[in-house]
């Protein structure tokens, strides 16, 4: 199992990346973690010729807070996300998202920019961007543009960001307070990708009543998901009185699941709903704390 | 063929040089020309952690870095943890002590693996500990053993410090 | 919680092992580790297609390719050799093609049909993608249940599909039936899956031409299968194979018999004189090594108004995939002598079949057998669920007392006296708190939440006495500063040999186990290996008999020397003394330079030297036996089960050191809840294998395994020391035990599994149906 030849570049800026993608088109591919490409390099399920390594990229890495929320650089690791006391603060789903991740070893390496760059269906930060409508900053040869994470993940493994591109930043927005905030997924075992997942964001106007209500899915469909179904019925409810459980069911009209060797698409359907419902309960929970302690 | 590059990075605090080509994984220059031969493989794709070395002092997939990236860095491998030849490093001698080995092959990596573990989590629960150390197989042992080595070692590393 | 009987200074101690020093510090030496000057790297080209003709196979383009030295196809390489077949199997029963690579023809996704050998394992894979091959596809055989009647056959040589269908019905069996209060019928399913050894198989292989030696580095469970079967491969004497023995990583029943590839190799590095090495990667493992598991017993029991057992019917069939690991085996038979296990069971009828199919065939995995333990645990369950009878209490019903022993089991077994089932079940219900369990199981219950405890009791042959399993031997020797080297033919791969085997040694010669170096592999006698849970007992037998018989040699010379009485000597720790008499005393090194460098100083007659070989025959059989219990609790939700307790009561006799014999259950019982739980070798209908990772091939971590707890009943066996196999029992008693705590779990919602694994789909879709 080892990776058929190629040409190595290690660029230090993101003009100089661009540049090296733009050169060699769909003959190079960007390496940021490599938890994910190496992998498939070394099972030969990929090749390319050039290897554009975005380590040594220093203007890649880091997480900055600005402009009503937070800008993480695609090469910030998952580990450094995870720990990260602003991205705990202002964008707590990311930061509870981030032990999903496989194993520690793992998040030292891998990347924010990476993760959502791979855009696996059942992969973690890709749901969450897609529920709090996270921005994604793509540069290439001829400039720099925007995404929403609306229109970022096109399907099973593919995103806007195209071959001479490259995925620079990810901007997510910080919400205001009272909010609450719950991550979990359903896996086979500890670390291992997702067969369902939710993350949830709850936010309330001063009445108790919610006015913000971001439910991402992962693992339910070709893409990550948003439970629209359940963020409608859940928009100008009493946060006492919503039945997670209840509205959690309506989930399963947002899914379109696909099944594999861990779960077909009926047992993703059916328990992914069911877990919606809990997170929605522990992100309520969360709500009502954070409202208590405020 | 591509090119072959020349390499050079701190193996267990000695320079380590050689030459490979950029797709030359860590794992196998280490085990090859480094003559590391306790970073085991047993997966190749990151999944067993057989192959876990201390990079930067950070524990790493070997298997799923190139030698090229890690020109420069600083490299632990198992054989570079015990302090002298006379002495194990805790989570070695907790090992030992807790059986937590058998055909020893899974454990290179995961001695390191608990080693970085126990570095950033000083006093861990056992649910703590059973899914910290989750990101390493070990077929042999059930775990019982291993777990109890990381409650010993963690024990013996707060008393050492 | 252990009675453990010390039954020595060294025996019954949890001696660190020997083995450590070098393991936690990476200086191990496994196959991997060798490099030969000059050496090569082979990579096989597999099939992707389940079974297909080969229509062309074109090797020009990678021969070609830079640092190439040879690309071999089955043309090249099959008449080399005239049998796949392991020693055990006799030359004239039917047998898979010897083809170690295809030829013509492929049989199964992994099949090898083309071997390339270059200056490294990149190089050697960069030319597999160069080799042209085309296949037509044909119609493959991958359901094993109807493969006896199918029209495709895996093997045309062999004229169909059924490898071997053994029947011995039992009139008084069917007597037994028509008059029972009871009938109850189910086909139990186990599935695929695979040994998994952390390190994957692989060889190095040298060849001196001139002196026609090979010389081998090997990841084996038995150098002694190396040598034989790798000599008769390649035409030479065993004294021209030289097997060295290193560190294995595992193996589990995968690495006690050549496979094809292994044989590729020695022929290959023949054909090359070149050294040449191998190294089996991850998936190659996953899909080609060998696979187990892939069986279904159907059983009717019979059972009176009281509970009793009174007859049982059973059919079992198993998948031996294309190329069975080692040849074709008939375990279903074995299993199916063994079903009556730890109860009195009344007459038994039954059959047993194996069928080729184009899968991954079929190899020895940890309780080869295991399908009687499995099917017997989950039936009594569904037995006591009919009969409305609590689980523990139909098994006391049942079980085999002391007053029963010895007994002889309808199928033909018989028991020794020294079994305990009885005790060992009721050590286990006592360390799980059986019946405060049930109340806190129905309180769970009212609050929504699901419990379950399933149990397995069972009996194990251990080290098997027969044919080529025999015997071991022990060839020790006192070297002349009275430290002791001790040849053996096993092949230790994680079960602490160097250290058991120093301490039986230690305490039968009177050293310390660190005074004592266990030498596998070359220069040690015959003997089958390490595996079958044969070691403790028939390695050990010949190590005991090794030691004394130069115990009383080092008496003899010391009582000559000390002018004192040999029975008044005693031997500890390197140190012959008068008893009673401390300071009258010599050391070992002491009587053994005497032996070798002064030998007119020795008694007169007395041979020089201080050495000596034993062999070891084992009786037919020396049975262990345990109990599990476990505690699960299910999530309806999601349909994950989790393990929050898990309960191990056994005897193995007296444990020669029990931190290894815990450890040994330990890692059984982890494999056996990856078996029911999480890890399966999905094929889909074309026979494409869907788990070739270790990110779909679902190997348990340290999150899904719970503690265990382990409880020790000791009756020593009649071996000499009293002791019994135990290497292989976790593994058997964990499927059922887990199996029949979901079902417990499960009963609630009125769902009734009979086939593994069970994965939170497979739960919730039982639960769904149940309330459907
Ligand atoms: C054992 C194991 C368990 C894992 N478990 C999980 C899990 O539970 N959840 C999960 O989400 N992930 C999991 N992963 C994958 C891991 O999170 C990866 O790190 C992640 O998917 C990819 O990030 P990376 O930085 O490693 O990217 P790489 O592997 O380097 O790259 C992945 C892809 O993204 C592209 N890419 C990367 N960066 C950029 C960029 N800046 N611009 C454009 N393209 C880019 C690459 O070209 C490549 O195609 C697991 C991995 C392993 C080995
Ligand atoms: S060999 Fe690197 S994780 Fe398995
Ligand atoms: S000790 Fe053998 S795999 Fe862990």
């Amino acid at each position: 199992m080892k990776p058929a030849p190629f040409d190595y570049h290690a660029p230090e800026s993101v003009a100089e990346s661009v540049a090296l993608l733009d050169e060699h088109g769909d003959d190079a591919k960007p390496l940021a973690g490599g938890q994910s490409l190496v992998p498939m390099l070394a099972m030969r399920l990929t090749r390319f010729e050039h290897i554009v390594d975005l380590n040594r990229v220093d203007e890649l890495f880091g997480v900055a807070v600005g402009n009503g929320g937070v800008r993480i650089g695609a090469m910030t690791r998952q580990a450094v996300v995870e720990t990260d006391a602003a991205v705990a603060e202002r964008v707590p789903l990311l930061h509870l998202a981030s032990p999903h991740i496989g194993h520690f070893q793992i998040r030292n390496r891998g990347t924010i920019g990476g993760s959502v760059a791979h855009a696996d269906p059942a992969s973690e930060y890709p749901a969450v961007m897609l529920a709090l409508d996270g921005v994604a900053e793509i540069a290439s040869a001829s400039g720099t543009r925007e995404a929403s994470a609306a229109e970022f993940f096109e399907s099973t493994f593919m995103t806007a960001v195209a071959p001479n591109e490259l995925l620079v930043a990810l901007r997510f927005p910080s919400w205001e307070r009272p909010a609450g905030f719950a991550f979990d997924e359903i896996a086979r075992r500890s670390g291992d990708f997702a067969l369902a997942g939710a993350a949830v964001g709850i936010g309330t106007d001063g009445q108790g009543r919610i006015n913000r209500a971001a439910v991402g899915m992962l693992g339910v469909g070709p893409t990550p998901r948003r439970a629209a179904s359940v963020e409608a019925a859940l928009m100008g409810l009493a946060a006492a009185d919503a039945d997670a459980a209840e509205i959690g069911r309506l989930a399963a009209d947002d899914m379109d699941p696909v099944g594999d060797v861990h779960a077909s698409a009926e047992y993703r359907r059916r328990a992914g709903s069911t877990l919606v419902g809990r997170v929605l309960a522990d992100a309520l929970a969360q709500l009502r704390k954070e409202a208590g302690d405020g | 063929m591509a090119d072959q590059k020349s390499l050079s990075m701190t193996v267990n605090g000695r320079t380590r040089r050689g030459r490979g080509e950029p797709r030359l994984t860590l794992a196998d220059f280490l085990r090859e020309q480094a003559l590391c031969t306790g970073v085991h493989v047993g997966c190749e794709h990151g999944v067993c952690g057989s192959c876990t070395v201390l990079m930067d002092g950070e524990a790493v997939r070997s298997c799923l870095l190139f030698a090229v990236q890690a020109d420069g860095a600083d490299i632990t491998t198992v054989e570079g943890l015990a302090p002298d030849p006379e002495t194990l490093h805790p989570v070695q001698e907790a090992f030992r002590d807790c059986h937590g080995l058998q055909c020893g092959f899974c454990t290179p990596g995961f001695i390191l693996s608990v080693a970085a573990f126990l570095e950033a989590n000083p006093d861990p629960t056992d649910d703590e500990i059973r899914h910290g150390i989750a990101g390493n197989l070990c077929r042999c042992t059930g775990y019982q053993g291993i777990v109890a080595a990381t409650r010993q070692a963690a024990a013996a590393m707060r008393a050492g410090e | 919680m252990a009675g453990t009987a010390a039954a020595g200074r060294y025996v019954g101690q949890s001696v660190k092992r020997l083995e450590d020093p070098r393991l936690v510090t990476g200086h191990g030496r496994y196959v991997d580790d060798i490099a030969l000057p000059g050496m090569l790297h082979a990579a096989f080209g597999r099939s992707d297609l389940a079974r297909a003709a080969i229509t062309q196979l074109d090797t020009t383009a990678a021969e070609a390719l830079e640092g190439v030295r040879a690309v071999f196809t089955g043309a090249d390489l099959n008449p080399h050799n005239d049998s796949l077949r392991a020693s055990l199997y006799p030359p004239t029963s039917p047998a898979p093609p010897a083809n170690m690579l295809a030829d013509g023809d492929v049989r199964f996704v992994g099949d090898p049909y083309v071997m390339v050998v270059a200056e490294s394992r990149y190089i050697a894979e960069d030319a597999l993608d160069l080799v042209e091959a085309e296949f037509e596809p044909l119609d493959p055989v991958v359901d094993y249940e109807t493969a006896a009647d199918s029209e495709h056959h895996v093997h045309p040589e062999l004229g169909g599909n059924l490898a071997h269908d053994v029947a011995v019905p039992n009139p008084t069996q069917q007597e037994a039936f028509e008059n029972a209060a009871h009938i109850i019928t189910e086909t139990w399913h186990q599935h695929r899956q695979t040994n998994v050894p952390m390190e994957t198989r692989g060889i190095v292989a040298s060849w001196q031409p001139h002196a026609g030696v090979m010389e081998v580095w090997a990841s084996s469970q038995s150098p002694h299968e190396m040598q034989l079967v790798g000599a008769r491969v390649l035409g030479i004497g065993e004294h021209k194979m030289v097997v060295h023995f290193g560190d294995v990583g595992g193996g589990f029943g995968q690495k006690m018999f050549l496979g094809r590839e292994d044989m590729a190799v020695l022929v290959a590095a023949k054909l090359l004189a070149s050294p040449l090495k191998w190294i089996e990667d991850r998936r190659e493992n996953l899909m080609a090594s060998n696979h187990a598991r892939i069986e279904q017993m159907a059983v009717s029991m019979a059972v009176d108004g009281d509970g009793c057992f009174l007859a049982a019917d059973l059919d079992q069939l198993e998948d031996d995939g294309a190329y069975p690991l080692g040849g074709p085996a008939t375990p279903g038979a074995m299993a199916a002598m063994l079903f009556p296990g730890p109860y009195r069971m009344g007459p038994v009828s039954w059959r047993a079949r194996t069928v080729y199919t184009n899968t991954c065939g079929r190899g020895a995995y940890r309780g080869p057998w295991q399908m009687e333990s499995v099917a017997r645990e989950q039936m009594i369950d569904r037995v006591a669920r009919e009969v409305g009878m609590d689980p523990l209490e139909l098994r006391r019903r049942n079980v085999l007392r002391p007053g029963d022993l010895p007994y002889e089991a309808p199928t033909g077994l018989s028991f020794e006296t020294t079994i305990s089932p009885e005790q060992t079940l009721e050590q286990a219900a006592e360390m799980i708190g059986y019946d405060e369990f049930r109340a806190e199981q129905a309180e769970a219950r009212e609050q929504g939440r699901y419990l379950g405890l399933g149990m397995a009791l069972y009996i194990e042959p251990t080290s098997m006495g027969m044919g080529p399993l025999g015997t071991e031997s022990a060839m020790l020797r006192v070297e002349v500063d009275g430290s002791v080297n001790v040849f053996m033919g096993t092949g230790s791969h994680g079960q602490s040999l160097e250290t058991t085997m120093a301490q039986l040694v230690a305490d039968e010669l009177g050293v310390r186990p660190e005074d004592v170096t266990l030498h596998q592999g070359h220069g040690s006698g015959y003997g089958f290996g390490t595996g079958g849970s044969r070691s403790a007992v028939i390695a050990g037998g010949a190590a005991r008999a090794a030691a004394s018989g130069v115990r009383d040699k080092v008496v003899a010379i010391a009582a000559h020397l000390m002018e004192a009485s040999a029975d008044d000597l005693e031997v500890a720790d390197g140190v012959i003394s008068v008893r009673g008499t401390p300071a009258a005393s010599m050391t070992m090194a002491q009587v053994a330079a005497t032996a070798y460098q002064n030998s007119d100083a020795l008694p007169a007659g007395m041979d020089a030297g201080l050495e000596h070989t034993a062999r070891y025959k084992a009786p037919p059989s020396t049975h262990s036996n345990a109990c599990h219990m476990c505690v699960c609790e299910l999530d309806p939700g999601t349909g994950k089960v989790s393990l929050l307790r898990y309960v191990v009561s056994e005897d193995c006799g007296v444990l020669i050191n029990p931190m290894v014999v815990d450890g040994q259950i330990a890692g059984g019982v982890a494999q056996g809840i990856g078996g029911v739980l999480y890890e399966h070798c999905v094929y889909d209908e074309s026979g494409n294998p869907l788990a070739s990772t270790f990110l779909d091939y679902l190997v348990p971590t340290a999150a899904e395994v719970p503690e265990l707890e382990t409880g020790h009943v000791v009756v020593p066996s009649d071996t000499p020391g009293g002791h019994k196999g135990t290497g292989e029992g976790g593994a058997i008693g964990a499927p059922p035990a887990v199996f029949n705590a979901v079902a417990d779990a499960l009963a609630p919602f009125g769902a009734y599994p009979n086939r593994q694994p069970l994965d939170p789909d497979t739960v919730l879709g039982l639960i769904a149906s149940a309330s459907d």
